[in-house]
């Protein structure tokens, strides 16, 4: 009798967790096509597949984030001064992502509420944007904080790096998802963060991470490191090379 | 805004104009357009994809026009360049790199028929490497300060304005003179205060006897620009030889060549070690384009006469000054610049 009562008691504790697991974290598991992708000289932007399963229901969605490495931003404003426009500011942002895209399954406003979307730091408006630096301007109305972040973040998408659209994420039978993610040419290498989020109801429920390297490689990783490792060679190197050059083509000249 | 200029261009859009011109190309005609729609380059060290075909078509282009009219060719290329999308400071750095080049194949010419003056040359190149280590020091400090777009700008409207209009007005002069008969003859040089200063040296193949300050000066000056601007800088040094050093026509050209190819390589080597923006694959493609680009430009040279030359050549110059000027003058669309510092 003991036994079976011990028995009963675990088995509706094991359902008890099983149902607990299910209503407040799901099982969701993502992979990239490629997930080491080389800058070579033919490089000209790049598209991968990102697919995974997930353990849904009707009416739920996947959102991806897809975060570049970090770096330095320097944001310069013009104004006119004695007829021609200057750069007169320089903001520097610190550590921001030199990429940073976005794809669902549904517009991003019907998936959840901008405060939740704040808690999980999703979005350039919640990635904590911090001026570093700046160098001031005497007499000048000063532009607000916000209009910094919003031109920065209406450059940063023209030069397609924080691209306003976000693409599109395919969720069948509630269980498989996929989506094409395309990178453009001008990426920085380094190590790319993609997070993967599974929304039910407004609530984030299920969140798997993965990560993509990006490189250079071939002939142009090798000009590269040339370049910055040794750099006075290379400086050499390449005027000799052009000296070769030159000298062949008076050749050539000379014999037509 | 300036690699936002890459993206006015994307194959996809090219593909789309083609195909909506020619709905159902032959096969042939359609493989052959795809392979050169996809034929892209990535520079390694402006860091951005570029089409071969752009690369190659500028160096030709400008390479035709640098043999047209007998001019290195830097003030055109250096402009060009940051207009297709290439961030100025490499722009500027590599094209010092491609001048090595093109003079070096120029000179040669000069050198056989001994139209060289290496002893002016060796003064100006001396002052050429002090004023372009200058430069380049000038360069980087106005890079971190975030005005090197405005100074290589200014200095483009400033210098080429005044070269283009100088120059056409003489060539129009010129053509002037030429129509009526029995036109004024003027002196070789006229002598004036400059030719007063002391450390006099003689010149014998440019039958000089000048002060070695002069050609010291403006061999710095123009390695100021060469450094700054991505030129070599013959277009301020030819008319400086001519009108203020009075040296003969004949010696100019080749002597102006020769020192150019030490301050373009002293700016390449300088730029290599402080700024790492010389960007090899670029200038290498560019030299291809214009070795081809420079030997049909001297075969059209021979249809037209040298007064005329120089009035295209500075109609030319005038219209590149114009265009800059605008855009400096104009309220661009976006105040606002972004630059990824790594």
């Amino acid at each position: 009798m003991i036994r079976a009562r011990q028995f009963i008691l675990g088995f509706i504790l094991l359902l008890g967790m099983t149902s607990l697991a299910a209503a407040n974290s799901s099982r969701l598991v993502a992979d990239l096509s490629k997930s080491n992708i080389a800058i070579t000289s033919g490089f000209h932007g790049t598209d991968l597949l990102l697919f995974g399963a997930v353990d849904g229901a009707v009416g739920d969605d996947i959102l991806v984030v897809i975060s570049g490495p970090p770096t330095d931003i320097a944001q310069r404003r013009k104004a006119n001064r004695a007829g021609i426009w200057i750069n007169v500011e320089t903001n520097i942002w610190q550590k921001v992502p030199s990429l940073y895209t976005i794809l669902a399954t549904s517009p991003i406003d019907k998936i959840t509420s901008p405060e939740t979307l704040t808690s999980l730091a999703i979005g350039t408006n919640n990635i904590g944007l911090k001026i570093a630096a700046e160098t001031p301007v005497a007499g000048q109305p000063k532009p607000t904080a916000s209009e910094f972040i919003t031109a920065l973040q209406a450059n940063m998408a023209s030069i397609n790096l924080w691209p306003d659209q976000t693409g599109n994420v395919t969720l069948t039978e509630n269980a498989l998802f996929r989506a094409e993610v395309k990178l453009p040419a001008n990426i920085l290498s380094g190590t790319y963060i993609v997070r993967v989020l599974q929304f039910r109801n407004g609530v984030a429920i299920g969140e798997d991470i993965t990560n993509l390297y990006i490189n250079k490689g071939g002939l142009s990783a090798g000009i590269y490191n040339f370049a910055h490792d040794y750099s006075a060679l290379y400086g050499i190197f390449a005027i000799l090379f052009a000296v070769a050059a030159g000298w062949l083509a008076a050749a050539a000249f000379r014999r037509n | 805004m300036h690699r936002t200029a890459l993206y006015a261009t994307p194959d996809s859009q090219i593909g789309f104009i083609f195909f909506w011109v020619f709905p159902d190309p032959p096969f042939c005609v359609k493989f052959t357009f795809l392979m050169l729609a996809s034929m892209y380059i990535y520079l390694p060290i402006a860091e951005i994809s570029m089409h071969i075909g752009i690369i190659i078509g500028l160096g030709g282009g400008v390479g035709f026009l640098s043999g047209l009219f007998g001019v290195g060719g830097g003030f055109l290329m250096t402009p060009l360049l940051i207009f297709f999308g290439i961030p100025p400071a490499v722009a500027v750095a590599t094209e010092a790199n491609q001048i090595v080049a093109s003079s070096v194949s120029g000179v040669l010419a000069h050198m056989r028929r001994g139209n060289v003056d290496f002893k002016m040359g060796g003064i100006l190149l001396l002052g050429g490497v002090i004023g372009s280590s200058l430069g380049v020091m000038l360069f980087t400090t106005l890079r971190e300060m975030g005005q090197i777009d405005l100074v290589i700008k200014l200095s483009y409207v400033v210098f080429l304005g005044i070269i283009g209009f100088l120059m056409l007005l003489e060539s129009v002069r010129t053509i002037l003179r030429t129509r009526r008969p029995g036109g004024r003859k003027t002196k070789l040089h006229q002598h004036n205060w400059l030719h007063g200063l002391p450390l006099k040296m003689r010149f014998r193949r440019s039958k000089l006897y000048i002060s070695a300050l002069l050609p010291l000066a403006i061999g710095a000056f123009v390695g100021v620009l060469a450094a700054i601007m991505g030129v070599g800088g013959g277009f301020i040094m030819v008319p400086a030889m001519i009108y203020l050093l009075g040296m003969p026509t004949s010696v100019v050209v080749g002597t102006s060549l020769f020192q150019i190819i030490f301050v373009t390589a002293n700016v390449t080597f300088l730029q290599s070690v402080q700024t790492q923006t010389v960007d090899f694959m670029l200038a290498g493609l560019l030299l291809f384009g214009a070795v081809i680009g420079a030997q049909f430009g001297t075969r059209a040279s021979a249809l037209l006469r040298g007064e005329q030359l120089r009035g295209l050549l500075a109609l030319m110059v005038l219209a590149v000054c114009i265009k800059l000027g605008f855009d400096l003058a104009l309220r661009p669309d976006d105040l606002f610049s972004v630059e990824l510092l790594k």
